[in-house]
């Protein structure tokens, strides 16, 4: 009988699921030393000779490349980038039956497959967009328009929208179009940036807090699961506000602010599942045949944490997307950049005549937000084994 | 086995399971009795479908997913498929109890063990006083071998080893003192000594009591030992029923002989059966066994399932058993139907 | 148990130290918008700025040393002289107990509606979980969760403020001093602030509660209790959610503290609700030093005795707990 039950293991590995993956031989650790760990750290490096040529060499006083100036959030972005293609495109392309075992599962949830192509659709607008549209300039003459085919009076004054301002104008005589658009990238790096970092200090201070647990050094551990205790239930929002007060409300700030007060899930996430697969018998076996604590953490319990880092992640990006929102509408934002909260704070004084300035801006926050959402859950319910016994997601 | 009439008559149950994956048909057909004071158990390995079927007797199993499709369910005298989920209530933990595998996870960790006995008394009996409830259950649970129950009663599960968790459900079955006892793999995350006991105490509670008991296992040495008849269930289906003796003696269905060989002490000690449990949203076609039955010829692989055949020399060989059956040894196998030799599984039955 | 309570309101004390500790540094490492102030009006009547400087310093005591400085502030805040508000030319402590009652009347009602309602419906949904009613309660969730609550509060003003003039567009503080905090004209005016605030709570307790009930209903002891002859209601209440609870305790205060705070200071600012989230807005924007410490410091605290709350809930809750591991 219990030969039995072994062939039944073997016959079904067809249905390997995340866990089960040997991530021996997946090579996606930063820390293993391949061509693709090569090729990670060589991109950060270009970054950072390319930020330092910026800065030190040409003194950021005119455009590094053409006619792009390369914000200071911009570099981070890159960077964020660099990092999701190493760490979330590269090891999907590499395991193609890990991948169509996730899409298959994924394609099941309709709603959240449009979620995606919305997002991906955002998010090369908000690539593309910037770098070949103009910004957005205040035109007083433009003051006020209606969107194309509406009719509105304004200060007394009838007004038909044009196909010059689809969307219409705010009272600074910007175009709202292009306002969405160019508040299309800070929503994407605000999640993305934000989100990276989140993952990146919660998954070191959870697994370091599992290994002092493990290693017997229990007060670090107490030491660093109270102060995640006192952050989760710490007023980050007032924090941000004061602290934006106080350090200016520039959006590279205020995304790693939101980066370093979000990670407190995350770590325990990591914490848990850590401690939980640290007394696994192949951790044990690593540490018998002489494996260094750091090699364990990146090569086990970091890698093998993955499933539910990612679904931490799907939910901190909409989070942190609405959050900068709600600074910006508060006006606490980058003067120099376009959120899609300062658009919508723009509009408040307008209300009554000029609805469509709040309006607009607004639908994409919310569908944004709703989409990352909906993706999250189907990523989960795709990635996480007990959802596999409940059946299928929400919508 | 005493009287007539079964307690329970369990005929064509069929229960599906809709999901994702497509529809599992975990139960297609299963016909048994149980009389009274009789222990019948169901084997099968996992997957077989034992416990659905134990579970859909009183509907404990998830509607939805869940859906038993077709069959009866006779519970002295009273049909029970067809019952609402009130008048099931009713029956559930009063005359029809559970005992599930699963002790560690089977008492509800934030209530003292004494309040969840209690709480069975309290369902089903109106106005009970809170003294009568404690002492019947400080009672139950001195019956069932917990030392120093008056105490113990104010303990909360956490407070309990694993085999003392089961002692407590057991007693938490028995409270209204059932007409069966409905018991799923019972002793299986129990420690070996431990199992020995609880099968000596469900034995002597059995006697005490004067129930009848479904037990339900994957472990043919306990049947042996606690069942007076015995179901085998492969994919669904009973491949074969009889009384333990017989069966143990003179295996009749292929798979069955193939369990039996796998048994430590019987045969060789490696062997086991090729293959795998079938897809359970795809079943074969014809005899749900053939794909890993060394006797099969080409016409176990269409149809249906044989029905379950006399097995010996009762001459009563030629036709099907009749449905709902009773105690004669029976096999779902076509061997023991029209147009087969019967010893040609004799011949290769090198096994025992 | 007593002892772990004991240790866990001492940690409050602690951790009431630390907070207003690190407030100290925060404040003393950042530049101060008064002194700067104070030195830049100088420049403008053309006094000497450096002069002007150390005024400033020496009336506000910061020629003292960083000791010296530390030790003043502890008993200031001990003390509860939390200091002078110039945006509101009133001493800080009054400006909160004025404004707290304006944020309480809308908080309040928003606190018990979403976690009773949100509770009940996220408990229905599991127990019927991939019906049509789940999957209703579903999206509700979702739009709740994602719909950024400043600009649903414009939309319904537009809709129902300035179109069709259902609802008032903004709070009039005047109304509940004359005629009284349940007075209909306060209640009327109430509608569109709770609408918004209680959209976002009422989905979050709504998904978690769900989550949380739909493990616990898999779990054994349901089952065993079912073949109990448990009626559907006594499993839900007295097992699911009576499980459910030890988890949603731990988040309970957390999570609405998180919703509260940013929706209270967005709300308040919409509507024009003079309460604590308008106070920490305008005490940020006018740059008024000792009120906005005084709102930081009343959240962390409130933070800190909501996560006692919290811990004690556990305790009490789980019988499980090992005191000597928490």
């Amino acid at each position: 009988m219990a030969t039995q039950r072994e062939t039944d293991v073997t016959a079904r590995t067809d249905r390997e699921t995340f866990e089960e993956v040997d991530w021996d031989t997946q090579e996606v650790s930063t820390f293993n030393v391949s061509r693709t760990a090569v090729a990670e750290l060589l991109a950060y490096g270009a970054i950072v000779v390319l930020f330092a040529y910026d800065y030190a060499v040409i003194r950021n006083e005119h455009p590094l490349i053409a006619n792009w100036d390369v914000l200071s959030v911009e570099w981070l972005f890159v960077a964020t980038l660099v990092a999701v293609f190493f760490h979330g495109v590269v090891p999907l392309y590499r395991n193609p039956r890990m991948r169509e075992f996730y899409w298959s599962r994924f394609v099941k949830n309709r709603v959240a497959v449009a979620a995606l192509v919305y997002l991906l659709v955002v998010f090369v607008i908000g690539i593309v967009g910037p770098a070949v549209m103009s910004p957005p300039e205040t035109r007083f003459t433009n003051r006020i328009v209606p969107p194309v085919g509406i009719t509105a009076t304004v200060g007394g004054v009838v007004k038909t929208g044009t196909w010059q301002f689809p969307l219409g104008t705010t009272a600074e005589g910007k175009g709202v179009l292009k306002l969405i658009v160019y508040g299309m990238r800070v929503s994407m790096e605000v999640g993305l940036i934000g989100t990276v970092f989140t993952v990146l200090i919660g998954s070191v201070v959870g697994s370091l807090a599992a290994l002092a647990t493990a290693l017997d050094i229990g007060w670090l551990d107490e030491v660093l699961m109270r102060y995640v205790d006192v952050q989760s239930v710490f007023p980050t929002f007032m924090l941000l506000l004061l602290l934006t007060y106080l350090f200016g409300s520039e959006l590279w700030m205020i995304i790693l602010l939101f980066g370093f007060f979000s990670w407190e899930g995350i770590a325990r996430t990591v914490r848990g599942e850590a401690l939980q697969r640290s007394s696994e018998a192949y951790v044990t076996a690593a540490r018998a045949s002489g494996a260094s604590m750091l090699y364990i953490v990146q090569r086990h319990l970091i890698p093998n944490s993955a499933n539910s880092i990612v679904i931490g992640a799907t939910v901190a990006i909409p989070g942190f997307i609405l959050g900068e929102a709600s600074l910006a509408f508060l006006g606490f934002s980058d003067p120099t950049t376009f959120s899609w909260g300062r658009t919508i704070s723009a509009g408040q004084s307008n209300l009554a005549t000029a609805w469509w300035i709040s309006t607009f801006p607004g639908i994409f926050l919310f569908f944004t937000v709703l989409s990352f959402y909906y993706v999250g859950e189907a990523m989960r319910d795709a990635m996480d084994p007990r959802q596999q016994i409940e059946g299928g997601g929400g919508l | 086995m005493s009287g007539t009439e079964p307690l329970l008559s369990v005929e064509s149950l069929t229960t599906h399971f809709h999901t994702e994956e497509g529809t599992v048909r975990a139960v297609d057909g299963v016909d048994f009795d149980v009389y009274r004071g009789e222990t019948v158990a169901i084997v099968g390995e996992s997957g077989s479908g034992k416990t659905v079927t134990s579970e859909s007797v009183t509907k404990i199993i998830d509607i939805p997913p869940g859906e038993i499709v077709d069959g009866s369910v006779t519970f002295d005298g009273r049909e029970l498929t067809g019952l609402s989920d009130e008048e099931l209530q009713e029956i559930r933990g009063d005359r029809i109890s559970h005992v599930f595998q699963n002790p560690q996870n089977g008492l509800n960790p934030v209530y003292r063990v004494g309040r969840q006995i209690g709480e069975v008394l309290r369902i089903h009996e109106d106005g009970i006083s809170d003294a009568e409830v404690r002492r019947r259950v400080v009672d139950l649970l001195d019956r069932t071998g917990i030392p120093e129950a008056s105490s113990r009663v104010d303990d909360y599960p956490h407070e309990f080893s694993g085999g003392m968790k089961q002692r407590v459900l057991i007693a938490m079955a028995l409270a209204r003192d059932p007409d069966l006892l409905i018991a799923d793999e019972p002793t299986t995350a129990l420690d070996v000594t431990i199992q020995a006991q609880i099968l000596r105490l469900l034995e002597e509670l059995q006697a005490d009591f004067d129930m009848s008991v479904i037990f339900v296992t994957h472990d043919l040495a306990v049947v042996s030992e606690i069942a007076d008849r015995v179901v085998v269930m492969y994919a669904g289906k009973v491949m074969e029923r009889g009384r333990v003796e017989e069966v143990f003696e003179a295996p009749a269905h292929p798979y069955t002989r193939s369990l039996i060989a796998c048994l430590p002490g019987r045969g060789s000690a490696m062997r086991r059966i090729e293959g795998s449990l079938p897809e359970a949203t795809d079943p074969p076609e014809g005899c749900r066994f053939h794909p890993r039955c060394e006797y099969a010829t080409d016409g176990c692989a269409s149809g249906d399932q044989p029905p379950l055949y006399h097995v010996g020399g009762d001459g009563n060989r030629q036709s099907p058993a009749p449905v709902g059956g009773d105690a004669d040894h029976t096999a779902a196998c076509v061997y023991y139907g029209p147009a087969h030799d019967v010893s040609t599984l004799e011949d290769g039955g090198d096994r025992q | 148990m007593k002892w772990y309570i004991l240790k866990r309101v001492l940690w409050t004390f602690v951790a009431m130290w630390i907070a207003l500790t690190l407030t100290f540094g925060l404040i003393s490492a950042s530049p101060n918008p008064g002194q700067m102030r104070a030195t830049m009006s100088c420049a403008a009547v053309g006094e000497n700025p450096q002069e002007c400087r150390e005024q400033f310093r020496e009336r506000n005591n910061l020629d003292q040393p960083v000791t010296e400085r530390y030790k003043n502030y502890m008993v200031n805040m001990v003390t509860l002289n939390w200091g002078w508000s110039e945006s509101r030319s009133q001493y800080v402590i009054p400006a909160i107990l004025d404004a707290w009652r304006f944020t309480a009347q809308y908080a309040i009602p928003v606190l018990v509606i979403s976690t009773l309602v949100g509770y009940g419906l996220g408990l229905y949904s599991a127990y019927k979980p991939y019906t049509v009613t789940d999957y209703t309660a579903s999206f509700v969730g979702f739009f709740g969760i994602s719909i950024p609550n400043f600009w649903f509060a414009l939309v319904l003003i537009i809709l129902l403020g300035t179109r069709v003039e259902l609802v008032p567009t903004y709070y009039q503080s005047g109304i509940p001093i004359q005629q009284g905090w349940l007075s209909l004209a306060n209640l009327r005016q109430l509608i569109l602030p709770v609408t918004v605030l209680l959209t976002a709570s009422l989905a979050w307790q709504m998904r978690y509660s769900r989550a949380q009930a739909l493990e616990q209903m898999n779990a054994e002891f349901v089952k065993v209790a079912k073949a109990k002859g448990a009626s559907q209601y006594r499993l839900m209440i007295w097992h699911v959610l009576r499980m459910a609870a030890v988890p949603l305790s731990t988040s309970f205060v957390g999570s609405l503290l998180a919703i509260f705070w940013s929706g209270s200071v967005i709300i308040e600012q919409i509507f024009a609700i003079p309460g604590l989230g308008l106070m920490t807005y305008t005490a940020i924007v006018e740059q008024d030093t000792p009120l906005v410490l005084a709102t930081t410091l009343v959240t962390v605290f409130l933070a800190i005795f909501g996560n006692l709350l919290e811990d004690i809930a556990y305790v009490i809750l789980d019988p499980r707990i090992d005191y000597g591991n928490r």
